[in-house]
C-alpha cells in the first residue's frame, strides 16, 4: 500500500478512490483509518439491508456497510478479494464494503464539480461532488450522510 | 496554562472530598459525636477549601469560606457553645459552600443573595455582640527568626525593591523613619487610619510577587503613606540577592475595614509577615513584634497561625495543618526551602480521612495531614483504566482463541503446551479480576450527596426527615456508580415527598414527627442491591388505582393484586402528586427511574405496607463491563443470553407444547403456560420456526416478571463475556442489548430479553405452515 502523503496545502487534497460496481468513488484520505480484507460479519437483526453486520476490529465492534447497496445499487457479494475501508464519520467508525481500492489521488478544488442535476435522489444525497481526473470520473462520498441517524428506540 | 487547569481539576476533586468530610463531620456532630477532633476536621476542611480557592483567586468562594471558617474557629476554641441550632446553621452553610465550589467550577450559579444572607447569619453566630471591627482570624504567617538582620549595618537603597515607579498608582518617596515622628503622628488617631506593616519573606519574591503591587493594591483603598525600613539591610558584600531584608510600614486611610486590607494580602498569605493595626501604631512596636520572636505577639487577636501558635503548636494545637508546614519553613537559614504556599500544599488527603472521626487515634497533627507511605493514593484518569480493561478483554479473547486452536490441533491435555495454556488462562482471569477491582469503588461517593438532598427536600415539603445510611462502603464498579445517582436521588425525593407524612399527621398517627428514610447498599448474589425505605404512610392503593384508571393507563374493570397496584406507579405518565410541587412533577416519573435502572441491566421492586411505609429495592449488576451469559446457537448465529434472566433451560417434550390461536404456541411448565418465542424468527434470522422439540428452551424472566420460553437451536455453555457497545459505532438495535467478542474473534450479539418478549408481543409471527404447528 502506498504511504499516504501527509503534506497538505490549502488547495491540494488527497483522496482514496475505490471501485463499487464498476464505478469509481472516493473519500477524503483524512477520514480513512485503514483498509482491510473481507472477513465474515455477524448479522445484525432488524437492520437495513445495507448493513452487512458487525465485525471485531481489535476489540471494537465495527459495523460494516455495503456501499453499493447504501447508494441504491444491488448488494455486493463479498469474495476473498473484497475489501472494506475503515472510515471515521463523525464520532463513529464504520467499515465500507467496496469491490477494490484503486489509488490515491491528489486533487485541487478546481477539479471538483457539483453533482450533475440529472442524478437520482440517492446520488444527490450521498455524493458530495464529482472529480474529473485523467479522463476518469470519480464521485466523492459524503461520509456523514452514510450512517443512519441514531434513533432512540423504544425499549 | 494546561498545567494550571490540571491543578485546578485536582483542587476541585479535593474540594468534593473535603465537602463530603465537612458534611460528614457536621452530621456526626448533629448525631452527638461532638468530640474536638470532629470539629477540628470540619474546620480543616473549610480551611483547606479556602486555601486552595485563594490560590486560584476564586474570590466569592474565599470570602464565604472565610466567614464560615471564622465561626468554626470560634466553635472549636469554645468561644461559642455548640447547639443543635448552630449545627443546623453549619449544615446549611456547608450547602452554600458546596454551591460556591460548584459555581467556581462552572457548574451552576450561586445565589449571591442567599450566600450573603448566610454569611451574615454566620457572622452573627460568630459574635452575637458584633463588635464593629471583630478581628478576623486570618492566617498570618509565623514570624521568621532573623537575628542576623538586626545588627547589620544599614545602607540606604532608594526606590529599589525591583519596582518601577511608572506603573504604580501612587507616588513613592523613600524616607528614613524617625520613630519620634511616627509617635507624634500617632496622636492623631483616626478610625479610618490603619497601619499595615509588611515584611516580605524571600519566598514572596521567589513566587514573583512584589511589594510594589501590594502597595498599589493598598492605595486603591485610600491614600497611603509608605515607609521603608531598610535597617536590616546588610552591607553590600553580605547581601544575598535573593533574600528579603526590608520592612514596609504603610499608613492607610480607608473607610473600609480590616477585611479589605487583608484581602490585598490574600495571595501572599504566609509569604510575608503582616501586621494590621487600627490607628497609627508606632513603628517601633511593630518592629518589635516582627523581630522579636521570643515575645508573644502583643495582639489579643485570635490569629490562628500567628506566632503564639508556632510556639505552642506541639503542645496545645493538635490540628492545624498549615503551621506544621510552616515550622519546617522557619529554618534558621534566611532562604527557606522553596515550598509552595502553605494552604494549598497541605489539604488533608482524602484517603486518610474516610470519616471525619478517623483521626481519633491521638496521632500528632503532622501525621494526620501528611500522607504516610502506606496511605498514598494515586489519581488516575478513568480513561486509562477503561483502556486497560479493554486490553484485558482482548487478552481474554486471545487466550480463548489460542486454546481453541490448540484444541483443534489435537494436542494432548497433559502436554506442556496445554498445561501452559491452562496457566495462562488462570493468569488471565486473575488479571481480569484485578483490573475490574481497580474500578470498584464504594458507593459512598453517591451516598454522600444524599444528606443534603434530604435536608433540602424536607425543607421544601415541610416534612421532618432523618436519613440513615447503611453499607456506604459496599463496592461497585465505577460505571455503575455513576449511574446510580439519579435513580437514588429520585427515590429519596419520592420517599420524602410522597412517602412521609407531615409532622402533624405523624403525631396524629402516634409516630415520631421526624420520619426516617433509610438508604442502604449491600451485595446479594453477585449483584448490588440498593434499598430506599421510609417509615411513612405507604402507598395509597385506592388512589393509585383510581389515578391509573382516570389517566386511562389501565382498564377500570381489572382486578389487581396489591403488588400489581404498587407497580402501577412505574407506568409512564403516572403521577400521584395532587399538585405539581417543587419536588415532584418535574416530568421525571418512576417510569424514568425504572427505565434507567433497566438500561443498567437492573430491576426495581416495591413493597409497601399501609401506615408503615414503603421500600424500593434496586438490584443492579456489579459491573457494566462483563456479563455472565449463556452462549447459544440460533439459525447459524451465535447469541449470548444474560444469565441473570434465565430461570432454567430444558428440552421440551412434544406433549408440553400446545398451539394457541393461529400462530402462537405455549409451553406447559409445571402447570403454568408460558409463551413460546423462537428467537431466530423474532430477530428475522429465519422466516419459519423449526419444531421446538428439536431445539432447546430457555425459560427466561423479563424485568416486569413476565416469563417466556425462548427457543434456541443449541446451547454452547456458560461464559463470562466482555460487553462491547453497539451504539458507539452504530446505533441501538431492537432486541439486542450489546455485543461481545467470542473466543474465535467473531462478534456475538447479547440478547435483550425484554425487548425480544416485547417484540413478539407487538408483532405476532406470521401464520406459518399449519401442519408445523400441528406437528408441535
Amino acid at each position: 500500500m502506498t504511504e499516504p502523503n501527509t503534506t497538505h496545502s490549502n488547495e491540494t487534497r488527497e483522496l482514496i478512490s475505490f471501485r463499487v460496481v464498476e464505478q469509481e468513488y472516493c473519500v477524503d484520505i483524512m477520514a480513512v483509518r485503514e483498509i482491510r480484507g473481507w472477513s465474515p460479519a455477524t448479522t445484525l437483526p432488524q437492520s437495513p439491508s445495507y448493513m452487512r453486520g458487525v465485525i471485531n476490529l481489535r476489540g471494537a465492534v465495527l459495523p460494516i456497510m455495503d456501499l453499493a447497496c447504501r447508494i441504491g445499487m444491488p448488494t455486493t457479494e463479498p469474495n476473498v478479494r473484497s475489501v472494506f475501508i475503515v472510515v471515521q464519520a463523525g464520532d463513529r467508525t464504520v467499515g465500507l464494503l467496496v469491490d477494490a481500492v484503486s489509488d490515491i489521488l491528489s486533487i485541487t478544488d478546481d477539479m471538483c464539480q457539483p453533482t450533475p442535476d440529472i442524478a437520482c435522489e440517492n446520488v444527490r444525497h450521498f455524493v458530495k461532488g464529482i472529480i474529473s481526473i485523467e479522463g476518469r470520473m470519480i464521485s466523492e462520498i459524503s461520509l456523514d450522510r452514510l450512517l443512519p441517524e441514531r434513533e432512540a428506540l423504544a425499549a | 496554562m494546561d498545567e494550571l487547569e490540571a491543578i485546578k481539576v485536582t483542587f476541585f476533586q479535593e474540594c468534593e472530598e473535603l465537602l463530603a468530610d465537612l458534611e460528614g463531620g457536621l452530621l456526626a456532630i448533629q448525631d452527638g459525636n461532638d468530640d474536638g477532633d470532629t470539629v477540628n476536621a470540619v474546620f480543616r476542611a473549610v480551611h483547606s477549601i479556602k486555601g486552595g480557592a485563594g490560590a486560584f483567586g476564586l474570590e466569592p468562594l474565599v470570602r464565604f469560606a472565610h466567614v464560615f471558617e471564622t465561626l468554626l474557629d470560634a466553635l472549636r476554641s469554645n468561644e461559642i457553645p455548640g447547639t443543635p441550632d448552630l449545627t443546623a446553621l453549619l449544615l446549611r452553610a456547608s450547602d452554600v459552600l458546596a454551591d460556591h465550589v460548584s459555581s467556581a467550577r462552572g457548574l451552576g450559579v450561586v445565589d449571591m443573595d442567599a450566600s450573603a444572607a448566610m454569611a451574615a447569619e454566620l457572622k452573627i453566630a460568630t459574635d452575637p455582640n458584633a463588635a464593629p471591627a471583630a478581628p478576623a482570624p486570618v492566617a498570618a504567617a509565623p514570624v521568621e527568626e532573623a537575628p542576623q538582620y538586626v545588627d547589620a549595618a544599614p545602607i540606604v537603597i532608594g526606590a529599589d525593591d525591583g519596582m518601577d515607579d511608572d506603573d504604580l498608582g501612587f507616588d513613592f518617596q523613600p524616607m528614613t523613619i524617625t520613630l519620634d515622628a511616627q509617635a507624634a503622628d500617632a496622636a492623631v488617631l483616626d478610625d479610618n487610619v490603619w497601619t499595615v506593616s509588611i515584611r516580605p519573606k524571600s519566598d514572596l519574591y521567589r513566587k514573583a510577587n512584589e511589594t510594589a503591587l501590594l502597595l498599589r493594591e493598598l492605595s486603591r483603598l485610600g491614600p497611603i503613606q509608605a515607609t521603608l525600613d531598610d535597617s536590616a539591610m546588610p552591607a553590600l558584600e553580605f547581601l544575598d540577592a535573593e533574600a528579603a531584608y526590608v520592612t514596609w510600614s504603610v499608613r492607610v486611610e480607608t473607610d473600609q475595614g480590616e477585611e479589605a486590607i487583608r484581602e490585598v494580602f490574600e495571595f501572599v498569605d504566609g509569604d510575608c509577615d503582616l501586621e494590621i493595626t487600627r490607628g497609627e501604631a508606632p513603628v517601633a512596636d511593630v518592629l518589635a513584634t516582627l523581630l522579636d520572636v521570643t515575645a508573644p505577639a502583643p495582639e489579643p487577636e485570635p490569629e490562628l497561625e500567628a506566632a503564639p501558635v508556632l510556639i505552642e503548636a506541639p503542645v496545645e494545637e493538635p490540628v492545624m495543618a498549615a503551621p506544621v508546614v510552616e515550622i519546617a519553613e522557619v529554618a534558621p537559614a534566611p532562604a527557606p526551602a522553596p515550598i509552595s504556599a502553605p494552604a494549598p500544599a497541605t489539604p488533608p488527603v482524602a484517603a486518610n480521612a474516610p470519616a471525619a472521626p478517623a483521626e481519633k487515634g491521638g496521632a500528632k497533627p503532622a501525621q494526620i495531614d501528611v500522607p504516610g507511605p502506606g496511605q498514598s493514593v494515586i489519581r488516575v484518569d478513568p480513561e486509562r483504566i477503561d483502556h486497560l480493561i479493554d486490553l484485558v478483554g482482548e487478552l481474554v479473547i486471545n487466550q480463548a482463541m489460542l486454546a481453541q486452536r490448540v484444541g483443534e490441533y489435537g494436542i494432548a491435555p497433559s502436554s506442556n503446551l496445554a498445561m501452559g495454556l491452562d496457566e495462562l488462562e488462570q493468569l488471565t482471569r486473575q488479571i481480569q479480576d484485578s483490573v475490574m477491582a481497580i474500578r470498584a469503588q464504594p458507593v459512598k461517593s453517591v451516598f454522600q450527596r444524599m444528606p443534603r438532598l434530604v435536608r433540602e427536600v424536607a425543607n421544601m415539603t415541610g416534612k421532618q426527615a432523618r436519613l440513615v445510611m447503611d453499607g456506604e462502603n459496599t463496592e461497585v464498579d465505577k460505571t455503575v456508580i455513576e449511574r446510580l445517582a439519579d435513580p437514588i436521588t429520585h427515590m429519596l425525593r419520592n420517599a420524602i415527598d410522597h412517602g412521609l407524612e407531615s409532622p402533624e399527621e405523624r403525631k396524629a398517627a402516634g409516630k415520631n414527627p421526624e420520619g426516617v428514610v433509610r438508604l442502604a447498599a449491600l451485595h446479594r448474589s453477585g449483584r448490588i442491591v440498593i434499598e430506599v425505605q421510609d417509615d411513612g404512610k405507604g402507598i395509597n392503593r385506592e388512589r393509585v388505582l383510581s389515578i391509573a384508571v382516570n389517566k386511562g393507563l389501565i382498564s377500570p374493570d381489572l382486578t389487581l393484586t396489591d403488588e400489581e397496584i404498587d407497580n402501577l406507579i412505574f407506568l409512564p405518565g403516572f403521577s400521584t402528586a395532587d399538585k405539581i410541587s417543587d419536588v415532584s412533577g418535574r416530568g421525571v416519573g418512576m417510569d424514568v427511574v425504572k427505565r434507567s435502572v433497566q438500561a443498567l441491566g437492573g430491576r426495581i421492586s416495591i413493597s409497601s405496607r399501609p401506615g408503615l411505609g414503603s421500600t424500593f429495592t434496586l438490584s443492579l449488576p456489579l459491573t457494566l463491563a462483563v456479563l455472565d451469559g449463556m452462549v447459544v446457537d440460533v439459525a447459524g448465529e451465535t447469541l449470548v443470553i444474560p444469565l441473570a434472566c434465565i430461570v432454567e433451560s430444558l428440552r421440551p417434550k412434544l406433549e408440553e407444547i400446545r398451539p394457541l390461536g393461529p400462530t402462537g404456541s405455549v409451553l406447559a411448565v409445571r402447570d403454568s403456560f408460558v409463551p413460546l418465542i423462537d428467537v431466530g424468527l423474532t430477530l428475522n434470522y429465519r422466516s419459519k420456526s423449526p419444531s421446538a422439540t428439536e431445539g432447546v428452551v430457555l425459560l427466561v424472566e423479563g424485568e416486569d416478571g413476565s416469563r417466556a420460553a425462548l427457543v434456541a437451536d443449541a446451547i454452547h455453555g456458560q461464559r463470562q463475556v466482555v460487553i462491547k457497545s453497539l451504539e458507539q459505532n452504530y446505533q441501538q438495535v431492537e432486541g439486542v442489548a450489546a455485543a461481545t467478542i467470542l473466543g474465535d474473534g467473531r462478534v456475538a450479539l447479547i440478547l435483550d430479553v425484554d425487548a425480544v418478549i416485547n417484540l413478539r408481543r407487538r408483532s405476532p409471527p406470521p401464520v406459518v405452515d399449519p401442519t408445523l404447528i400441528a406437528a408441535e
